[in-house]
């Protein structure tokens, strides 16, 4: 265990030093919550405060950008020649596995950390088991949106620019088609068939329920939290399968 | 115990084959030289062995352990140097030396100093506060074999060790090879150098195509080239016609070519042996040898002599 915990920080800690991007995601959420979210809650009428649902919508939507970072860095890594590194350490691959997951998880935690305190406090009077949930629900939807693009990874290993197209191409799909901004009752019926498709749906939706949104807006919990369990486990599972032929060969007789 | 053995290994790449059935074996405590050309299957080979890459068929073991099953026991007894320097781009040399050695299970009593003078004897100490991506190509070779020799492993394998590093540079990792094996770690390099593979090799074992072509020492490799030694002979001869007569006769010989007045050029087979009878036979004919220079085949020869085909000239496969 303790090299999986020294694998995980000997990398993490270079996101610290120094910690600019971390600090430009913060300063992102700021602004568009001070300053879009601030204004447009002023013209939508129907939803109680729009400010919190914006904000929650934005803290997934960053789960799902910081997901995806994840697993293209995991891309770039094997692309730069460090994942070969890593597969000749003296570690069992379930560790390096588990270490890879973990550092995705602690970016994911660092990286939501601000943005979801200042999300709690705008929303206010949150149980404890509530605020778990949800942090649960959203680190399984960046799992899942990490097993995505290890899923996707394929095709970087032929072409990392056509892969860079179909992942920025998909990401704004799977944003725009969701409920991260917008409740499902109110999308026409063609959006709301599109939204069903995009995991941040049932992300979002499972999110805000935990936080205490009216549930009449929301998807049936059940059905989202079983759709998000199944992207995470299929996804991861793709992905270290697809991973492990691309980069270690197949042994076929 | 053979340090490695491989049967019948075969690994593809889509519809490419690298390895194509190999058979190969090393034996402990010795440097063993892969020698080919660019796409001839050194990598692949090197990579099968520390279980980066799984093999497509066949068994390949390493101290006794199979790649496959056992991968994680076999990686606990190597240390591979990688062709390319590979890299935590935003770390600097000490800090990725401290890792490797921690992970691979250097005592820590012994890391720090390990290091120091790792990095003094490959001149990396002045590169010390560089970040990875901030190093040149050779430093980052360095750096590379620098992972290995602090390592210190009973199984070291090593991916053309000094291409990119200078003259000097390439001497000083050679010698530290050698001493890793003096202190009893079998040692696996591929090259491409012949120069490389001449100054390292207990044996060198020549791959084309994915195949093993031919294995055994240097000298013994450059013996089995019949006519590869060229010995240029001067003498002060009255006869030159019928010493060339005799010359060529002599159990050894070739070729003779006159190369001028009472010059010869004789292409023989081991001139350790032929240059004695040679001496031998003109104090018989009462000629006075002037100068005798051997040239000895290069591996370049070597490689030439069994594939048909020069080393640099080779077209790449992979």
């Amino acid at each position: 265990m303790s090299n999986v915990l020294r694998l995980v920080w000997f990398d993490f800690k270079q996101e610290l030093n120094p910690p600019v991007w971390i600090i430009m995601q913060w300063f992102t959420f700021g602004m568009q919550l001070a300053v879009y979210g601030a204004l447009i809650s002023r013209l939508v009428t129907g939803l109680g405060d729009y400010l919190q649902f914006y904000a929650v919508g934005f803290v997934v939507m960053m789960t799902f950008e910081i997901g995806s970072h994840t697993g293209r860095h995991f891309v770039e890594h094997a692309h730069e020649g460090r994942l070969p590194y890593l597969l000749s350490l003296p570690i069992p691959r379930r560790a390096l596995f588990l270490a890879i997951t973990l550092q995705g998880g602690a970016e994911l935690a660092l990286l939501l950390s601000v943005p979801l305190f200042v999300t709690l406090a705008i929303i206010g009077n949150l149980t404890v088991i509530s605020v778990a949930a949800a942090v649960a629900t959203l680190f399984w939807l960046g799992f899942g949106v990490a097993g995505l693009m290890l899923g996707l990874s394929f095709i970087a290993f032929r072409s990392a620019d056509v892969y860079a197209a179909i992942t920025a191409a998909l990401g704004s799909l799977i944003i725009r088609f969701s409920t991260v901004f917008y409740p499902l009752i109110f999308l026409p019926p063609q959006y709301a068939s599109a939204a069903f498709l995009s995991p941040l749906t049932y992300g979002a939706d499972l999110v805000r329920l935990f936080l205490g949104f009216d549930p009449s807006l929301l998807l049936n919990p059940t059905y989202a939290a079983a759709v998000l369990a199944a992207l995470a486990v299929c996804t991861l599972g793709l992905g270290v399968l697809l991973l492990q032929r691309l980069v270690e060969g197949v042994k076929s007789g | 115990m053979l340090a490695v053995e491989t049967k019948n290994l075969v690994k593809q790449y889509g519809k490419a084959t690298a390895l194509k059935g190999l058979d190969f074996t090393v034996d402990e405590k010795e440097i063993m030289v892969l020698l080919g050309p660019n796409g001839s299957g050194k990598t692949t080979l090197l990579l099968i062995l520390a279980t980066v890459l799984k093999p497509s068929s066949g068994m390949a073991k390493v101290m006794g352990l199979d790649v496959t099953t056992q991968p994680t026991r076999v990686r606990q007894i190597l240390g591979i140097s990688f062709q390319d320097a590979r890299g935590f781009w935003r770390h600097k040399p000490p800090e990725i030396l401290r890792f490797h050695a921690t992970i691979c299970g250097v005592p820590k009593s012994r890391r720090e100093s390990m290091i120091e003078q790792i990095l003094k004897d490959l001149e990396l100490w002045d590169a010390r506060n560089k970040l990875f991506m901030h190093l040149s190509g050779g430093q980052g070779k360095r750096l590379e074999v620098a992972k290995v020799l602090i390592q210190r492993p009973p199984f070291a394998i090593l991916d053309e060790p000094s291409s990119q590093v200078d003259l000097r540079g390439k001497r000083i990792i050679w010698e530290h090879i050698r001493k890793l094996r003096e202190e009893g770690s079998t040692i696996l390099v591929a090259t491409n150098e012949v120069r490389e593979a001449e100054y390292l090799a207990d044996r060198v074992t020549v791959l084309d195509q994915g195949t093993n072509v031919v294995c055994d020492t240097v000298r013994s490799l450059k013996d089995k080239i019949a006519g590869g030694d060229i010995v240029e002979l001067h003498v002060d001869a009255q006869d030159k016609t019928d010493l060339e007569k005799a010359l060529s006769k002599l159990d050894g010989t070739v070729k003779i070519a006159s190369t001028g007045q009472n010059q010869f050029r004789a292409y023989v087979s081991m001139a350790e042996s032929w240059v004695p009878k040679m001496t031998s036979l003109c104090y018989k004919k009462n000629v006075r040898v002037v100068s005798v220079r051997v040239t000895e085949p290069s591996l370049d020869d070597v490689f030439l002599h069994f594939t048909g085909r020069a080393l640099e000239a080779t077209p790449t496969v992979e």
